[in-house]
């Protein structure tokens, strides 16, 4: 997936930038003082070259503070995996208009190539030209402590550098041009925007954390001595409470009755035991006295490999007609499938529990397809009205709709849904499916 | 994609990194020319920093007319000098221990024997030896009656002050009379000799001024600016533009403001005959170590010596004498004449006492290594024929961490050497006698007298070989403008294209490394031109179909 991402800071195009302009300056003055032409007239350019040989220092200085402290020196470490792709792209790939071998991201910038390279004039170019400038610099008579038998190795391996990096120079500049068009490596460099891929897992997880905070469905998290953690908007809102602190750093047990305690202690001791609980329906006790019904999800949550904490979801069942009804189903098989729909109705995501829901095997075959595709006709008058309230602000907490499966089967369903704002304007909706039978 | 918008944003920000750096060099570069303006400036009104130096009191502290001793008549010479050191009773020690006198200096070798180096033992591409030749050669001594081997030199009567301390200007030694001025009016090559007026001269003595020193070091090898290039007589009245520190128009110093003297122990010593890094004079006397505004300057310091920036070239006045080929002496005119040939600005380019000789004015120096060290060919020394012999060598390498370039004078000859034995010959050659080559014109002769008069032997065979000789420069130092520029030394064929024993920026290339550099740039830019050139065909393909 494509994005235009902010992929360059500004002290990042600041360093690339700066040390570009001293790279050609040290070049064009150096060359000078090896006698190749006459530009600046020698003294001068000595003068010239040695006073970018200092601001060239600093500036690393700060360029490897900045890359050890954003944490940008990991995208240097080389990889041989995609390298011969990566030739074999610039060899003909590249000729028969065949895509990129490997994908642009925030934390990948660099190809294969790239990385070896940069890698390379890092940590052996720049530091021997370095090395050998200030040497050539201080070091440049035999009474000093490097009694070196002249400037002989190091002006030859300091002039070996410069054309090196001369070299560097012409094939980098060229290689920007190998982008989607040829200056979009130019302007990304100059503005730090770039249209690049973007790493799904990371979006996923980004939309995850905006869909547990927005949902209807009331999330919750408690700890190994069942202390509450955390819990979303929605949790309090079906707690009708408005204030986080008096659930958050509590034990579990005032979220219910002493008579249905028990069945919340026994789910609790299942979960940390490892199980996980797919939707159980419980009674609780709200904020200002009242009951409530929902059903309940839990899971356990593992931080390397021990079990830590345990959360949930638990979705509003206030207003279903009969509890018996769809209880011992949603007990047998409910995990909460999850789905997500753009501004005109068609399917962006969907989670494996909503394929096999609708009995699909991967996701492709369902995204970007209108939802009328998967509720049978009659149905699909319900949930157009659905779609219309969410499009205009309103929140479902639960609603039974008919849905229809691949096969052509037809099944039923709890949906809650809500819509997703980006920038105060609705941009499409998401949220879960509890099957009923 | 890129809106009119966008572009100036991107505009914008390129200006953003650029200007930051542009600004900075511009700045530093006005910056630098500024003080370099300053720095010239400062040359102008002569602010340099000194060190040590003041103008020296000029005033006479005595007033040797005065004193009743010097008011008799004087006989002779002699009587002065016993005047001199009836008040003067210790100065005769001194005199008699300096090189002055001895014409000689003690160089104490690795073992720590005390050798003695002088024109006594060593020889030069000149007038080539003293033994032998001595009424001539003497003539230049601070003493009366050096005529032959037998000269004693513990007898202070013979020390000649008044030639170091006339200031009347009128006192002469006669070329040819081992030291003594003439007592009878004389004339020498067209010049006239009068005998000196003692009695005015001892009333008028002083510190030596320009014309005492100048009497012999200006005249060195038998005329003006013979020997050294970078001493002659001009220097007596002379402008900053030929010598920036004696210049009348300047600083106007006289030798011995350099020349620092105690105890008749003058600072500085010639390297034709000096062997050990001691009493030498150096500028940071009165300069600083770091004189120069920039950096990089003074850091040349540690390698190149003043002089070989500040005397871009010697015998600014007159020429000097660069090359003496002994081997063409002895031609005559068909009629027996003596043969002289000038050239067209009637300096003498052969002599047939001498023979050919070759003059240069506005030299530029060559430049060696120098650590203060000299060795010195010394006479009965084996020579290599197959090579130019060295008469003196100044030691030093890059790799010395003591040696600095310095410019020299190299004068170069051909003279006269025993082909059997291979040792060079010091030759009889003035003298009024049956066998002073330059009254008989036989080499034979003059060498088997000259070489007995230094108890070698000699073959009876001779030769004529190439021969060396290297003179520091130190004088006519020029102003700051005149100094030399980088690229003097910094380019290919500069000044240092000979010293070739260590790199040099600029002048030294690895031509391998740079050829392997073109090709990796032109292979590097033909490269991009094919695959830029196949992607635009490939693409337009593409659009075709």
């Amino acid at each position: 997936m494509k994005k235009r991402t902010y992929i360059y800071k500004s002290f990042e195009r600041f360093w690339h930038w700066s040390q570009a302009l001293l790279i050609l300056f040290l070049a064009i003055t150096g060359f000078e003082i090896h006698s190749s032409y006459h530009l600046f007239g020698f003294s001068y350019a000595v003068k010239m070259h040695n006073i970018a040989a200092w601001a060239f220092l600093i500036l690393i200085i700060f360029a490897i503070f900045w890359h050890f402290v954003t944490g940008e020196w990991k995208q240097y470490i080389p990889t041989t995996k995609f390298i011969k792709e990566q030739i074999d792209y610039y060899i003909t790939g590249i000729f028969k208009n065949a895509p990129h071998p490997t994908k642009k991201t925030v934390y990948n910038k660099f190809n294969p190539l790239q990385r070896l390279i940069y890698l390379g004039l890092k940590i052996l170019v720049i530091p021997v030209q370095v090395l050998t400038g200030f040497a050539y610099l201080y070091y440049m008579y035999p009474d000093s402590i490097w009694h070196t038998s002249g400037l002989n190795y190091i002006a030859v391996i300091h002039t070996f550098g410069a054309f090196v990096l001369l070299a560097f120079v012409i094939a980098h500049v060229y290689l920007t041009t190998t982008g989607n068009t040829p200056t979009e490596s130019l302007y990304a460099m100059l503005t730090g925007w770039e249209v690049i891929d973007v790493d799904e897992n990371e979006l996923r997880k980004e939309h995850l954390v905006k869909a547990v905070e927005n949902s209807v469905a009331g999330y919750y998290r408690i700890n190994k001595d069942g202390v509450i953690v955390d819990v979303n908007k929605a949790w309090l809102d079906l707690y009708k409470c408005n204030d986080k602190s008096k659930y958050i750093g509590k034990h579990y047990s005032v979220t219910r009755e002493k008579e249905n305690l028990k069945q919340l202690e026994e789910l609790v001791h299942d979960v940390f035991k490892g199980n996980y609980i797919h939707g159980v329906f419980s009674k609780r006790k709200c904020c200002d006295g009242s009951t409530g019904q929902h059903i309940l999800s839990m899971n356990p949550i593992f931080s390397e490999e021990e079990l830590i904490e345990a959360e949930g979801f638990i979705i509003d069942v206030e207003h279903a007609e009969n509890e018996s009804n769809y209880l011992p189903y949603l007990i047998k098989n409910s995990t909460a499938a999850y789905y997500k729909l753009d501004i005109d109705g068609y399917i962006l995501e969907v989670n494996d529990a909503w394929l096999n829901l609708y009995k699909y095997k991967t996701e492709s075959e369902v995204k970007g397809k209108h939802f009328s595709l998967f509720r049978p006709d009659e149905s699909i008058k319900d949930f157009q009205n659905i779609f219309n309230k969410l499009i205009n602000g309103e929140t479902i907490s639960s609603a039974k709709i008919a849905r229809l499966c691949k096969d052509g089967s037809i099944g039923y369903q709890l949906v809650s849904a809500n819509p997703i704002y980006h920038n105060a304007k609705i941009i499409g909706m998401e949220g879960f499916i509890l099957p009923i039978e | 994609m890129y809106s009119k918008k966008n572009f100036l944003k991107v505009f914008f920000t390129f200006m953003a990194i650029i200007t930051p750096w542009v600004l900075a060099i511009i700045l530093f570069g006005n910056s630098n020319k500024e003080k370099q303006k300053e720095k010239d400036a400062v040359t102008k009104e002569f602010k340099l920093e000194h060190l040590n130096y003041e103008k020296p009191d000029t005033i006479p502290k005595v007033d040797h007319s005065k004193f009743k001793i010097l008011q008799q008549d004087f006989k002779n010479p002699q009587d002065v000098t016993k005047a001199c050191l009836s008040c003067h009773n210790l100065t005769d020690h001194d005199i008699m221990n300096s090189s002055h006198w001895k014409w000689a200096r003690a160089n104490v070798s690795k073992n720590g024997d005390t050798l003695w180096y002088g024109k006594k033992n060593l020889i030069n591409n000149f007038c080539i030896g003293l033994t032998s030749n001595e009424p001539r050669c003497t003539s230049c001594h601070i003493g009366y009656g050096w005529k032959d081997k037998n000269f004693d030199f513990t007898k202070k009567e013979n020390i000649d002050c008044i030639v170091c301390h006339d200031q009347t200007g009128t006192y002469k030694k006669f070329p040819t009379k081992a030291g003594y001025p003439v007592k009878e009016k004389t004339i020498f090559n067209k010049k006239v000799f009068l005998p000196p007026n003692y009695n005015l001269i001892a009333q008028h003595v002083g510190s030596p001024k320009r014309e005492n020193c100048g009497a012999c070091h200006y005249f060195g090898g038998g005329g003006n600016n013979v020997k050294h290039g970078d001493l002659s007589k001009e220097l007596t009245h002379t402008t900053t533009d030929v010598d920036v520190h004696m210049g009348t128009d300047g600083a106007n110093m006289s030798c011995v403001e350099c020349h620092k003297t105690e105890h008749h122990k003058i600072s500085g010593q010639l390297y034709s005959v000096s062997s050990e890094n001691k009493d030498r004079v150096s500028c940071t006397q009165c300069h600083t170590n770091a004189p120069h505004k920039e950096h990089q300057l003074n850091l040349h310091s540690n390698k190149v010596a003043c002089q070989t920036c500040h005397i871009p070239e010697y015998a600014k006045v007159n020429p000097t004498k660069m090359y003496w080929d002994w081997s063409k002496a002895g031609k005559h005119n068909p009629d027996g004449s003596i043969m002289v040939k000038k050239d067209s600005s009637g300096y003498m380019i052969y002599h047939t006492l001498k023979g050919a000789f070759k003059w240069e004015k506005h030299v530029k120096p060559e430049y060696v290594w120098f650590n203060g060290k000299a060795k010195h060919y010394t006479l009965g020394e084996k020579i290599d024929t197959s090579k130019i012999v060295k008469l003196n060598t100044l030691l030093g390498s890059y790799e010395d961490p003591n040696a600095k370039i310095i410019p020299v004078k190299i004068h170069r000859g051909k003279q006269i050497y025993d082909t059997e034995n291979e040792i060079l010959i010091n030759p009889h050659l003035f003298g009024k006698d049956s066998t002073s080559y330059w009254k008989n014109f036989d080499w034979n002769k003059a060498a088997s007298v000259g070489m007995k008069s230094v108890n070698l032997p000699y073959s009876g065979k001779y030769g004529f070989i190439s021969t060396e000789m290297y003179w520091p420069l130190n004088h006519m130092v020029s102003k700051s403008d005149k100094a030399l520029s980088c690229t003097e030394c910094h380019s290919h064929n500069g000044r240092l294209k000979n010293l070739n024993d260590f790199y040099l920026s600029g002048r030294d290339q690895n031509s391998i490394i740079d050829w392997i550099g073109i090709i990796m740039i032109i292979g590097a830019l033909i490269g991009v031109s094919i695959h830029a050139s196949l992607r635009i065909v490939k693409s337009k393909k593409q659009k075709n179909k």
